[in-house]
Formats: C-alpha cells, sequence, structure tokens
C-alpha cells in the first residue's frame, strides 16, 4: 500500500531527476554551444592573422613599385622631386594690396548709401 | 530457462507464520536460496569475466595504423614589424587536408565534393589515393581557412585537417639578412630571429608558456621603405656594374638605429634552400673587407683630433713613400705639397701616410681602436665578424692602413666610425628602436668639437669638389667619401679587381644619417668609363638618398647649394 507521504516523496524524487536531468541537458547545449564559439573565434583570429599577412603582402613597397610602373604611363606618374617638397612656412606671405581711393571724396566712403544716423548737426 | 527465471522471482510476501519458519528452517539447510546465491554470483561472474577478456583482448591488440604522422609542435613566435609596424615577419596557421582511406565509405562522392571545393585537385589521383586502402594519405598541404571551413562544412566521413604554424615574411628577400630566419621548428637560426630566441623565447617555448597571443610584436628599427629603395638599388647596381656583390646600410647618426641595411645576393626567407650559401651572407656586417680609401676619414679625422694638424697643415706628396721594397704612390698624383683638405679631396695616398706619421703608430692603433673599429662590434645580430689587425704595428702598416690597406674590418662599423667622425659620439649600432636621449646615456664622446667640423667641411668639400662629385643630391646636401680598395688576389694586390666603397653624411648642415654602399668587383658601366668608387659606389647612395630621404624627414633646402663654410671653433 502506498501512503500520501510515499507518493509526495516519489513525485518529489521523480521532479528532482527530471529538473537534473534538465539541467544537465541546457548545461551541456551550452557547453556545445561555447565550444562552437570558441571554434568561430579562432577561426575569425586566424583569418585575422592570415588577412594582416595578405595585407602586408599587398602593401609591400616592391608590388606598389611593380604597380606604379605598369600604370606610369597611364596615369601619368612622376618621382616626386626634392624641389617639389616644401612646409607651408616656407611659402611667401601674400603681398597685401591696398586700393588707391584718394582720387574719391572722403576716401569714396560717404558715396555708398545714405547714413542713416541723424545728428543735431544735420539740417532737418 | 522458465524455471531459472521463477527460482529468481521473488516470492510474494503474503504468506501465513508458518511458511515463513518452514522457510526459515530450509534456509538453515541450505537450500534453495543457496542455489539463487550461485546462480546470482554466476551470472555477475560471467558478466564481469567477459569485460575483462575484452579489455585483455583490447589491450593486446595492436592499434589500427591511421591518422596523420607524430605531430611536430611548432612554437609560436612574435610578429616582427618594422618602426612604423609594418609586417615584417608573422605566424599564420596553415590546414593540411589528410585522408584515411579506411574509413572513407564512398572515394567517387568524395573525390567530388572536394573537387567542389578545391578546383585544382587532380581528380583521378585523389580518386586513386582514396581507393587504396591503405591508413594515410595527404591530399593537399597548407588550405586557406576559407578553403578549410568549406571543406569542413562537406562533412565527409575520414577526412581530417592537421593545422601547423608557418613563419611568413611578406617582404621576401627585401629585409632577409636583418630578419633572418627560422628552422622547421619554428626557431630563429639567423638574423633577428635568433636574437629574440636568445632574449628568453626559447625558455618561454619550453616552458609551453609561448602563448601566440601573449606575445607582444618585436618592433624593429627597421624603416621598410627605406628598406625597400635600399634593396632595390643594390640588386640594380649589381646588374648595372656586373658586379659579384654590392650593399649598403642607412644608419642614423644621432640615436644608432640602422634604418636599413641590404647585402645582395641575399635569399628569400620564405624558401631559404640556399641561405647557408657561403656568397650569401651578410656582406654588411659578417663580412670583413679591406675598406681602402674610406679610411682616409678615419686617418684625417685622428690627425686633426691629435692636435698636431690643423686644416692648414701641409704634408709633401711630391714623391712616392719608398719603405722596404713597397712604393706608395698616388692614384691621381698631383706631385706637390698638399693641404689636409687637397689630400682628402684628391684622395692621396702619400698625404694619408705623412699624416698617419703625424701622429705616430701607437696613436694611429689607439684611435682606430677608440672609434671601434676594429673591435668586434656589439649589436643584436648574431652574425658579426671580428675585424683583423697585424699582430704588431710597425711603420709600413701604420702607412698602408692610413689609406685603408692592412686592415680589415665590416662596412656597419666602418659606418659606426664615420658616423662618430661626424657627431663626435661613438654609438653602438642597433636594430631596435632607440631615442636619442636613450642613445646619449651609451654614447662616448671620441673626437673634439674641432674635428668634427673639420670633418663635416671635408666630407661636403668633397662630395663638391673632390671624387664624391657623383653623390650629389640636390636639395640634400650630401658629404662623402669615396673608397677604391685594389683586392688581393693569391696574395698580390690585383689591378683590374676592385672593392670599392662610398660612404656619405647627409644633410651635412647637421648630419642625422650615414649612407654606406659597398660594391665587390664592379666593371665599367660602359666600355671607356671607370669603374672607381666615384662611378659606382657614389652613385648607389645618391640613388638611396634622393628616394628615400623624405621618408627620413630630412627637409630639402635649396639655400645651401653654394661654397662649402668653414665654421670652427675657438
Amino acid at each position: 500500500m502506498f501512503r500520501t507521504s510515499d507518493m509526495v516523496l516519489i513525485a518529489v524524487m521523480v521532479s528532482a531527476a527530471a529538473f537534473t536531468y534538465n539541467t544537465k541537458h541546457r548545461a551541456e547545449d551550452k557547453l556545445a554551444e561555447i565550444r562552437k564559439i570558441e571554434a568561430e573565434i579562432r577561426y575569425e583570429q586566424d583569418s585575422i592573422d592570415l588577412l594582416k599577412a595578405d595585407w602586408s603582402l599587398l602593401t609591400q613597397p616592391s608590388r606598389l613599385q611593380k604597380l606604379t610602373d605598369i600604370y606610369e604611363a597611364e596615369l601619368k606618374l612622376q618621382p616626386v622631386e626634392a624641389s617639389q617638397i616644401g612646409a607651408i612656412e616656407d611659402l611667401p606671405v601674400k603681398p597685401v594690396e591696398i586700393e588707391d581711393f584718394s582720387t574719391q571724396r572722403l576716401g569714396g566712403m560717404a558715396d555708398n548709401a545714405k547714413d542713416h544716423t541723424v545728428t543735431g548737426a544735420v539740417l532737418q | 530457462m522458465k524455471a531459472l527465471l521463477k527460482k529468481l522471482i521473488r516470492r510474494p510476501a503474503a504468506a501465513d507464520q508458518t511458511e515463513i519458519i518452514v522457510e526459515g528452517a530450509r534456509k538453515a539447510t541450505g537450500g534453495k536460496a543457496r542455489n539463487r546465491v550461485v546462480m546470482t554470483m554466476a551470472v555477475f561472474l560471467a558478466i564481469y569475466g567477459a569485460i575483462a577478456g575484452r579489455l585483455v583482448y583490447l589491450g593486446m591488440q595492436e592499434p589500427a595504423d591511421s591518422g596523420p604522422p607524430g605531430s611536430r609542435v611548432t612554437a609560436s613566435r612574435p610578429d616582427i614589424v618594422d618602426r612604423n609596424g609594418e609586417v615584417l615577419a608573422t605566424d599564420i596557421k596553415t590546414a593540411s587536408l589528410f585522408a584515411e582511406p579506411r574509413r572513407i565509405v564512398d572515394a567517387d562522392e568524395a573525390t567530388e565534393r572536394l573537387a567542389n571545393v578545391l578546383p585544382d585537385l587532380d581528380y583521378e589521383q585523389t580518386y586513386r589515393k582514396l581507393k587504396s586502402g591503405t591508413g594515410f594519405v595527404w591530399l593537399k598541404r597548407q588550405l586557406t581557412p576559407k578553403q578549410q571551413n568549406e571543406i569542413m562544412a562537406l562533412g565527409i566521413p575520414g577526412i581530417g585537417f592537421r593545422t601547423e604554424n608557418r613563419r611568413f615574411y611578406p617582404g621576401g628577400e627585401t629585409a632577409a639578412h636583418i630578419v633572418g630566419l627560422v628552422n622547421v621548428d619554428n626557431q630563429g637560426i639567423a638574423g633577428m630571429e635568433k636574437y629574440i630566441d636568445d632574449q628568453g623565447l626559447a625558455d618561454l617555448q619550453a616552458s609551453g608558456l609561448a602563448d601566440a597571443k601573449e606575445l607582444q610584436p618585436v618592433k624593429l628599427s627597421i624603416d621598410l621603405r627605406v628598406q625597400y629603395i635600399l634593396r632595390d638599388e643594390i640588386a640594380a647596381a649589381i646588374q648595372r656594374y656586373n658586379a659579384i656583390a654590392a650593399g649598403a646600410v642607412v644608419l642614423s647618426i644621432k640615436t644608432g638605429e640602422v634604418l636599413a641595411m641590404a647585402s645582395v645576393p641575399d635569399f628569400d626567407p620564405n624558401n631559404p634552400y640556399n641561405a647557408q650559401d657561403k656568397d650569401r651572407l651578410n656582406r654588411m656586417s659578417a663580412g670583413l673587407y679591406e675598406m681602402g680609401s674610406t679610411f682616409k676619414s678615419f686617418t684625417t679625422g685622428m690627425a686633426l683630433d691629435s692636435g698636431k694638424v690643423t686644416l692648414e697643415s701641409r704634408f709633401d706628396a711630391s714623391r712616392p713613400i719608398r719603405i722596404g721594397r713597397q712604393t706608395i704612390n698616388d692614384f691621381h698624383g698631383k706631385g706637390r705639397v698638399l693641404t689636409v683638405p687637397e689630400v682628402f679631396i684628391y684622395s692621396s695616398n702619400i698625404g694619408s701616410a705623412r699624416e698617419a706619421e703625424t701622429v705616430g703608430i701607437e696613436g694611429h692603433r689607439e684611435f682606430l681602436h677608440r672609434l671601434g673599429i676594429l673591435e668586434r662590434m656589439q649589436t643584436e645580430l648574431p652574425e658579426v665578424a671580428k675585424p683583423t689587425e697585424p699582430k704588431v704595428w710597425k711603420q709600413v702598416h701604420s702607412i698602408t692602413i692610413a689609406f685603408g690597406h692592412g686592415v680589415s674590418t665590416t662596412p656597419l662599423q666602418t659606418a659606426v666610425g664615420c658616423a662618430a667622425l661626424m657627431s663626435g659620439l661613438l654609438i653602438e649600432p642597433t636594430f631596435l628602436p632607440r631615442t636619442a636621449d636613450e642613445a646619449m646615456t651609451s654614447a662616448k664622446r671620441v673626437v673634439s668639437d674641432y674635428t668634427v667640423a673639420g670633418m663635416r667641411y671635408l666630407y661636403r668639400l668633397n662630395a663638391e669638389k673632390g671624387s664624391g662629385k657623383r653623390a650629389q643630391v640636390p636639395g640634400y646636401r650630401v658629404g662623402g667619401k669615396t673608397g677604391t680598395a685594389e683586392k688581393v688576389v693569391n696574395g698580390r694586390y690585383s689591378n683590374d679587381k676592385r672593392f670599392n666603397a662610398f660612404v656619405a653624411a647627409f644633410p651635412m648642415d647637421d648630419p642625422q644619417y650615414i649612407v654606406l654602399s659597398i660594391i665587390d668587383e664592379p666593371k665599367p658601366e660602359k666600355p671607356g668609363m671607370g669603374a672607381t668608387a666615384g662611378s659606382n659606389a657614389a652613385v648607389i647612395v645618391a640613388n638611396i638618398i634622393r628616394r628615400s630621404a623624405s621618408m627620413l624627414g630630412v627637409k630639402p633646402d635649396f639655400g645651401h647649394e653654394n661654397e662649402p663654410i668653414l665654421v670652427s671653433y675657438p
């Protein structure tokens, strides 16, 4: 004969087993996921290393030299001469141009527009 | 069987008292229950016996002959980068595809699917390999990670990968002698690779602590762009002058850093089958040469530094010097009394010998040792030769050494010595980045300011009026000294085999860099042209400076294209 307490204990045991199984299963799933992601990270890192090596191969001066030799005529490339290198400070100051106002009355300044400011000295 | 089961099945618990007593009596006499125990024991014994037997059987068996050959442990190494962070050497992981034909289910299908990913796979050969039924075959070496991933996605049973670290040098031979080499186990065996191992990496690897991600890249003082230009120029020079070898170095005067250094013929570190050949050694640091007239820089510097000679001193070069059976003559003889600048720009052997005479034998020897010309050079590169000098210096030695014969030293050391004449400070050369302040802590003052000023003036003068005219580069104020040495063939100095060198400093108003070039047995560029240092070694230097000065941070200045000015100190 099963008593109620037996029934309850069995139920608890079964559910505990189920819970444990479920947790373990989920943990295994997560571990598998982590392993997969780790493998992906390793793959990406290896790819980055390889791409870096590829990049330095593509930017080798010897390769760039070959390319410039090939496209020299097409792109009208020429080596930089020493005389073409300079700094901003080396540039002469732009000459200041002063307009000659002396021929106009008051330097021509009063001719431009009517002066809106009215003072007491001006006849109304 | 049924009877056995019946016996094993427990009797129902519901039974009357009497039966229990009866059963107890039976047990006491060892009846049915005994049978059951024996039976149970037998069953368990049989099960464990079977397991034990199987274990022994499996233990005795040889494992199936399959899988790739024993894995090589390839250690990780740090990347080597130049001063701007450009990669000179790096580790790349490569995957190699192998198959275990015994486990291949359908060779036809496997081949077909592999061929989809690897179009250049030899179809027939692969099929035969997979059909062979052997334990292990390589299908393809060194796949890219992309190909590897695609093959993995195919999910073919019986194939696998073996990844290996492989050292890769993107620049190929550009900086081969400096960067060096590794062996198949990824251990440094030459150049800076060996230096890195000697600094403790080897121990780190041995203890298994060298993790690829934690190793910081090793930065060198090399500038890849300048290095390329330099190597390109000397490789072109070998062709142009039909020489057997050439080399050059760009050295920073202020810090002692080597910005670029190359020697051709060299080798491709990615495929170093010929790296050990005798004529492919690093001539700049491991080759010993009689440097010829470039040594007159040291003779003149020594004479000025001794205080017995000034730039206005005069030496009689009108007659050859006879000493023992030897006669010392001038190549461009003027046959008159020469001033110190004239001795230098006409490269007078007689004048230089007289300068050495003024200083004396012991002073001469001491000066060359002071500049480190005759010491074994202390630097990171393992390939360094020890200079040779006469065991006992006699008058004749001092005289010949005055114009660069009788002692052998390395071109790199000569460059370092010239840098000391340009700045007054002797700084050990280095292949690792170093600031001017760090260099100052180990710098030794070797010559006086008067000597420095005088030597700068003489270098500039020689490039404007003397033998170094072809080293001029507009805007960059180059100064330098030529050296044309006759090579020793069968114990005698040969007339037609030469070893030429040119040492230059620029910009001369405040020298930053020494550029030294050497060329071994150059022939005239065109018939009728000369083959002296001024017409080949100087041209190499000029080309290197023209192409690389802007990268070295030297600003062109056309305001100084006039007479050299003699700056004198009281």
